[in-house]
C-alpha cells in the first residue's frame, strides 16, 4: 500500500497539473466553443515570464503572480485583434490560431533561442510521507492548482461575473438584449482563460525544462481532458482531467509511455464515441 | 413611445423589410400580425439590435437608436422576450432574473407563481412558467419598452390567458409601452390597443383592435385579407 503512494502522488499531480493548464481551455474551448490551438503557446509564455521575471532578479512567487498578468493582457490582444474576427467560423478560428501558435513559437525561439531554460525549483526539499519522501514544491504546486481550480469554478458559478460570462457564452444574443456588453465580457473571459494557462505554465516551469515546443506537450491531453470530461463544466473538467491524466500517468509506471498514451487514447475515444456530450455534458455556447 | 421610420433590413443579399414605418404612443400596446415569412421577427431583430438595418431610423422613447449595438439599446430602454422565450436552463429563476439587474420585487407581485419557483433551474419548467421567467427578466430591467415576439408560441389557451392578464395588469401599472408580434388572436384583443398587419415587408393596413374583433368572420375583414391564406 505504501509502495504504491508515490504512484498515486505522482498520478494526482499530474491530473491537477493537466487541469489547471485545461481550466483555462474549458472557458475559451469548452464554454466559448473557441478552438484555440495557441493555448499552449499561452501555457509557454507564462514559463517564459518566470524565466525572463527571474532573469531580472525577481523572485519566483513574484514572477508566478506576474504571468496570469502578462498572458492575460497577451490574451486580451489575441481576441482583439484575431479571435473577435473568425469566431464564427470554426475552420478559420483553426488556421488562425494554428498559425498564431507557430508565431509564437519562432518569436521565442528568436527571443530565448531553440534550447530549454530551467527554473529554480523555488522549494527546497522533501516532505515525509509513511516512510518515503516527496518534494515539497510538488505538494504545494498540488494544492495551489487544487486552490486556483475550486477559486475558477467558484467565480464562474457563484459570482455576478461568472454568470454574466456562462449567460453571454451560452446565449450571446439574449445577454445582449439583456443590456450585457457581450463583446465585453467574451474579451475578459478570454484573457481569464489565457491567464489560467500562463499561471499554469508559470507553476509547472520548475518541474519541466522550459523550452518552444513546450505547450503542444500539454495542448493534446488538455483537449482530451475537455473532450472526455465534457466541455463547459469544470466538473468534467475535473472528471476527463483525472480520467486522462491519472491513467496516463498510473499506466506509465507499468507499461511503456507509449502504449499507456495508446491505451488513454483509445478509451478516450470509447468514452466520446459512447457518450458524444462527455461524462458531465455542460452547455457551451449554442448556435 | 417606439418608433419606425422607413426600416429596411434583410439577410445578406435577401431583402425582407422594405420600408417599415410605425410610430407606438407611450402606455399603448400595438399588435403585430401577418403571414409567416412576412418579416415580423426580422423587425424584432432589427428594432432590438441583432439585425443591422440597411435604412431608415429608429427611436425609443424619442432618442435615436438607429445601428447601435444590441446591449446599448437594451440600456435605452427597450427590452425583449425573444421567439421560443430562450430562458437560460442551467440558471436558476432568480439568476435568470437578475441577468438585467437587481430582481425588483414587483416581479414576484406580477408573477406570484414564480415565488416558490426561484431556486429552481429554469430548464425544469413548463413552457409557460419559462415565458413567465422570459418576461420578469425582461421587466426586471424596468424597460421603457417591452418587444414581445410571439409569445404565446407553444403554450396551452388557458397559460396564454392568465398572460395576457399579467401583461395587461403590467401596461396598467407602469405605463409601458410594448410592441406586440402575435398570432393569437385573443392575446391581441386582451392586450392591444391596435393592430399592425405587415406584408411583405411593409406595414399593409394598421386599424383600432375593435375593427379587428367586429370584423374577425367578415371575408374581406383585416384578419382574413392578411393572416388567411
Amino acid at each position: 500500500m505504501i509502495e504504491a503512494l508515490p504512484i498515486f502522488l505522482d498520478a494526482l499531480s499530474f491530473v491537477l497539473i493537466l487541469v489547471l493548464v485545461a481550466s483555462g481551455l474549458v472557458i475559451v474551448f469548452g464554454m466559448m466553443g473557441i478552438i484555440n490551438l495557441a493555448h499552449g503557446e499561452l501555457f509557454l509564455l507564462g514559463a517564459y515570464t518566470v524565466v525572463v521575471a527571474q532573469g531580472l532578479g525577481a523572485p519566483f512567487w513574484l514572477a508566478a503572480a506576474l504571468a496570469p498578468l502578462v498572458v492575460g493582457l497577451a490574451g486580451l490582444a489575441i481576441e482583439l485583434l484575431l479571435v473577435r474576427f473568425v469566431v464564427h467560423r470554426p475552420l478559420d478560428t483553426i488556421l488562425a490560431t494554428w498559425g498564431l501558435s507557430i508565431a509564437i513559437k519562432q518569436i521565442v525561439v528568436l527571443a530565448f533561442g531553440p534550447g530549454s531554460h530551467s527554473v529554480a525549483v523555488p522549494i527546497d526539499g522533501a516532505i515525509s510521507v509513511g516512510g518515503f519522501t516527496y518534494p515539497a514544491y510538488r505538494i504545494v504546486l498540488m494544492v495551489v492548482a487544487t486552490a486556483v481550480i475550486a477559486g475558477a469554478g467558484y467565480v464562474l458559478v457563484r459570482t455576478r461575473m461568472g454568470l454574466l460570462a456562462r449567460a453571454v457564452i451560452a446565449r450571446p444574443d439574449t445577454s445582449a438584449n439583456l443590456g450585457i456588453n457581450t463583446g465585453r465580457v467574451t474579451q475578459v473571459s478570454f484573457a481569464v482563460g489565457a491567464g489560467l494557462a500562463g499561471l499554469a505554465g508559470a507553476l509547472v516551469a520548475p518541474l519541466i525544462s522550459v523550452d518552444p515546443q513546450m505547450g503542444l506537450g500539454f495542448l493534446v491531453p488538455a483537449f482530451l481532458a475537455i473532450l472526455v470530461g465534457g466541455a463547459g463544466s469544470m466538473t468534467g473538467l475535473v472528471a476527463g482531467g483525472s480520467l486522462v491524466g491519472g491513467l496516463d500517468s498510473l499506466l506509465g509506471g507499468w507499461v511503456s509511455p507509449v502504449l499507456a498514451q495508446i491505451t488513454v487514447f483509445v478509451l478516450a475515444i470509447l468514452v466520446i464515441r459512447l457518450r458524444p456530450g462527455g461524462l458531465f455534458p455542460g452547455r457551451g455556447r449554442r448556435p | 413611445m417606439l418608433e419606425f421610420n422607413n426600416i429596411q433590413a434583410g439577410y445578406g443579399q435577401l431583402p425582407v423589410l422594405r420600408g417599415v414605418s410605425l410610430a407606438i404612443e407611450k402606455g399603448t400596446v400595438l399588435a403585430l400580425m401577418g403571414r409567416n415569412g412576412m418579416g415580423k421577427t426580422t423587425l424584432c431583430k432589427a428594432c432590438n439590435g441583432l439585425l443591422e438595418t440597411t435604412a431608415g431610423s429608429m427611436r425609443v422613447d424619442g432618442e435615436d437608436v438607429t445601428g447601435m449595438p444590441a446591449f446599448k439599446i437594451a440600456r435605452r430602454g427597450l427590452a425583449t422576450v425573444p421567439q421560443g422565450r430562450d430562458v437560460f436552463e442551467d440558471f436558476t429563476v432568480d439568476e435568470n432574473l437578475c441577468l438585467g439587474g437587481p430582481v425588483p420585487g414587483a416581479i414576484y407581485d406580477w408573477f406570484p407563481a414564480l415565488a416558490p419557483l426561484r431556486h429552481r433551474m429554469a430548464g425544469t419548467l413548463s413552457g409557460g412558467e419559462q415565458q413567465m421567467v422570459a418576461i420578469g427578466r425582461a421587466l426586471a430591467r424596468k424597460p421603457k419598452v417591452l418587444l414581445l415576439d410571439e409569445p404565446s408560441e407553444g403554450l396551452q389557451p388557458s397559460v396564454i390567458h392568465e398572460m395576457g392578464v399579467v401583461l395587461r395588469r403590467v401596461v396598467d401599472d407602469v405605463g409601458l409601452t410594448i410592441l406586440l408580434v402575435e398570432q393569437h388572436i385573443e392575446l391581441v384583443q386582451a392586450l392591444a390597443g391596435s393592430v399592425a398587419f405587415l406584408a411583405n415587408g411593409v406595414i399593409a393596413e394598421q386599424v383600432p383592435v375593435a375593427v379587428l374583433s367586429d370584423t374577425l368572420n367578415d371575408a374581406e375583414g383585416p384578419v382574413h385579407r392578411h393572416l388567411c391564406i
